[in-house]
């Protein structure tokens, strides 16, 4: 289960009682709304995903330790 | 001094005017170096921004070089007219330092990271615009610096605060505070950094940016909530580069020589802890709630209800949970999430403020604890989709789990799950929250038109006007700027016969030197020296104004 399925989770609710009726439902609408929303980031995480190394973009980060 | 401040019984608050320095992940693909490229990378971004003074490249250059330069564009000619003629002594954090006659900020090398300095604000909103405008500025050079890249090299900057190799750089708050609250704070009120520090480490919710894996020896974990969290080993001290503290008590008031016997007199209150926020609600967050925090410290307000047992245990524990359920131990023996912890914080700053501590302290403090309240209650009641346009944590874990469901194949330990968590912060057409920024799925607590302002302008409301205006005018009028620093610059004006003199201007009050207070000055001088009297005049009248606001 993804942490967001977790955080999601009306089982697992912060809000305890409140949260459990018809949560379900709206969660899902939630969900769909986000999906379509999240999907303009598609394009950049495909380009990452795309790219030719990404062991070596991984070591070429490497930095000197700051403040 | 200028005393803005409220008062009451418990002393004075000043209002919480807030500065950062900020460093950048910066690096260059294309290219081998040992030990990493960052020293290539920021020297070409810095190049990129221009600033005062001018610094020549070495002894030698500035002296030596007979030879003609070539011909400089307009814009670069006066600049570099107004350059010193000396150097100084090399210091590897504080490398090709420049202040911006256009916004009042500096931007400079600090141990091979280009490092951003905001101009002073008053309000957390001015600070998210001003940071935006700032990344503007960045932006662009980052632009200029890779077109004059060799083929096959690409200069790449992460706003962000660790290069996932066990390496971390700061993003830095600065916030005015009385010299009282700071001693009381560091080492008169146990109690009082034990407050501060439970705060801080619960607020990483609000603030965090989110990152893949562990590092620094730390347990691992697919994702924890905070870029910094698992590099804080110790409670407090002065240190910033190891052994790093929740509690920095580093002591540079920069406020020149206000006030020193004075309890009231400023202090400058120095926060590592934050890590860079890209998303307005996790750049408001670092700010805003700080702000009320450090309000209720200055006027003694503390609850020792709300005190972490062992706040660098709770930080790890609440970072490596980014499903919020684990509990941390407080003193009095109950246990509570992080949300808990922030939701008794917000309390305890709306019962205040209903008593009026953060008048004239804190600007927009109702919408602060409002959107502060929204939040919390967001995340009680699981909305995370409509946290995800606020909280650079929550987008950057949507992104990637929403990434891993549509590549089945990746998981937490997959290296390109990594690039993702950095490309996320990219300032490059690459960034992931660019990408989301574009599409106008992020939220604007600020308008596009105030982030242009400040990439362009200093706040009309601190000393930061002065400076900007004093920089501009003596490019102007070809003035070398010898020295610039927060409190003060020193010029080299020609005299009688050309005999060189020098002339410092202090800024010391971070409060003064406004457009308010300075306008009329500049516009009815029109000589160089006249102008600096006049200021120099201001800043004797001002250190006789109180204007102090009694409440309670």
């Amino acid at each position: 289960m993804r942490f967001l399925q977790r955080l999601n989770d009306p089982q697992q609710s912060h809000a305890g009682a409140d949260s459990d009726s018809g949560s379900g439902e709206r969660l899902q609408q939630i969900r769909d709304q986000g999906d379509s929303l999240l999907a303009a980031g598609d394009d950049a995480i495909q380009r990452a995903l795309a790219g030719s190394n990404s062991e070596a973009f991984l070591r070429s980060t490497r930095q000197l330790g700051g403040q | 001094m200028t005393k803005r401040s409220a008062q009451n019984a418990s002393g004075f608050a000043l209002p919480k005017l807030c500065g950062a320095d900020i460093e950048l992940g910066n690096f260059i693909v294309g290219m081998e170096r040992i030990g990493g490229t960052g020293y290539d990378a920021s020297h070409a971004l810095i190049a990129e921004i221009k600033g005062l003074p001018l610094r020549p490249s070495s002894y030698f250059d500035s002296y030596w070089s007979a030879a003609p330069a070539a011909p400089k564009a307009d814009e670069d000619a006066r600049y570099e007219s107004c350059g010193p003629k000396t150097n100084s002594l090399y210091n590897p954090q504080d490398v090709s330092r420049r202040f911006l006659a256009s916004t009042g900020g500096s931007a400079y090398i600090d141990l091979n990271h280009a490092e951003l300095c905001l101009p002073e604000v008053v309000s957390a909103y001015d600070h998210l615009a001003a940071w935006h405008g700032m990344l503007t500025i960045a932006r662009t050079a980052l632009d200029s610096a890779n077109e004059d890249r060799a083929a096959g090299e690409k200069i790449h900057v992460l706003v962000n605060n660790s290069d996932g190799l066990g390496h971390s750089y700061g993003s830095h708050l600065n916030f005015l505070i009385s010299r009282r609250a700071f001693d009381e704070i560091l080492f008169r009120k146990a109690h009082y950094l034990q407050f501060l520090a439970s705060f801080q480490v619960s607020s990483i919710l609000l603030s965090g940016q989110g990152k893949v894996g562990s590092e620094n020896g730390r347990p691992d974990t697919p994702y924890q909530i905070s870029q910094r969290a698992d590099f804080f080993e110790t409670l407090q001290g002065a240190q910033t580069t190891y052994n790093r503290p929740l509690v920095n008590a580093r002591d540079e008031t920069l406020c020149g020589q206000l006030g020193n016997d004075d309890p009231s007199a400023p202090a400058r209150w120095h926060v590592i802890f934050f890590d860079s926020a890209l998303a307005h609600g996790s750049c408001l967050f670092r700010v805003g709630p700080m702000q009320l925090v450090l309000t209720l410290l200055e006027l003694g307000h503390v609850n020792s209800k709300l005190i972490l047992d062992d706040p660098l245990h709770a930080l790890q524990l609440f970072s490596h949970d980014p499903t919020l359920k684990s509990r941390a131990a407080l003193i009095n023996g109950q246990h509570m999430t992080a949300l808990e912890l922030q939701c008794a914080f917000l309390n305890e700053v709306k019962r205040h403020a209903a008593q009026g501590v953060f008048e004239g302290v804190v600007p927009r403090f109702e919408d602060i604890i409002a959107l502060w309240e929204d939040t919390l209650n967001k995340f009680v009641d699981n909305d995370l989709m409509s946290l995800a346009p606020r909280l650079d944590w929550v987008l950057k874990l949507m992104a990637i789990e929403r990434a891993m469901e549509q590549s089945p194949n990746l998981s937490w330990d997959s290296p390109q799950i990594k690039v993702i968590d950095h490309l996320y912060s990219s300032l490059d057409d690459d960034g992931l929250f660019r990408a989301y920024e574009a599409s106008g799925f992020t939220e604007q607590l600020v308008t596009p038109e105030r982030i242009a302002h400040f990439s362009t302008n200093p706040p009309s409301d601190t000393r930061a006007w002065t400076r900007t205006m004093l920089l501009r005018r003596a490019i102007e009028d070809r003035v070398e700027v010898n020295t610039v620093d927060w409190d003060r610059i020193t010029f080299r004006i020609k005299g009688r016969h050309n005999w060189p003199s020098y002339r410092t201007i202090a800024i010391a009050d971070p409060l003064g030197f406004t457009q308010a207070h300075a306008e009329s000055i500049f516009d009815e001088c029109s000589d160089f020296n006249d102008l600096l009297d006049g200021l120099e005049s201001l800043s004797v009248g001002d250190s006789t104004i109180h204007d102090t606001v009694a409440i309670n």
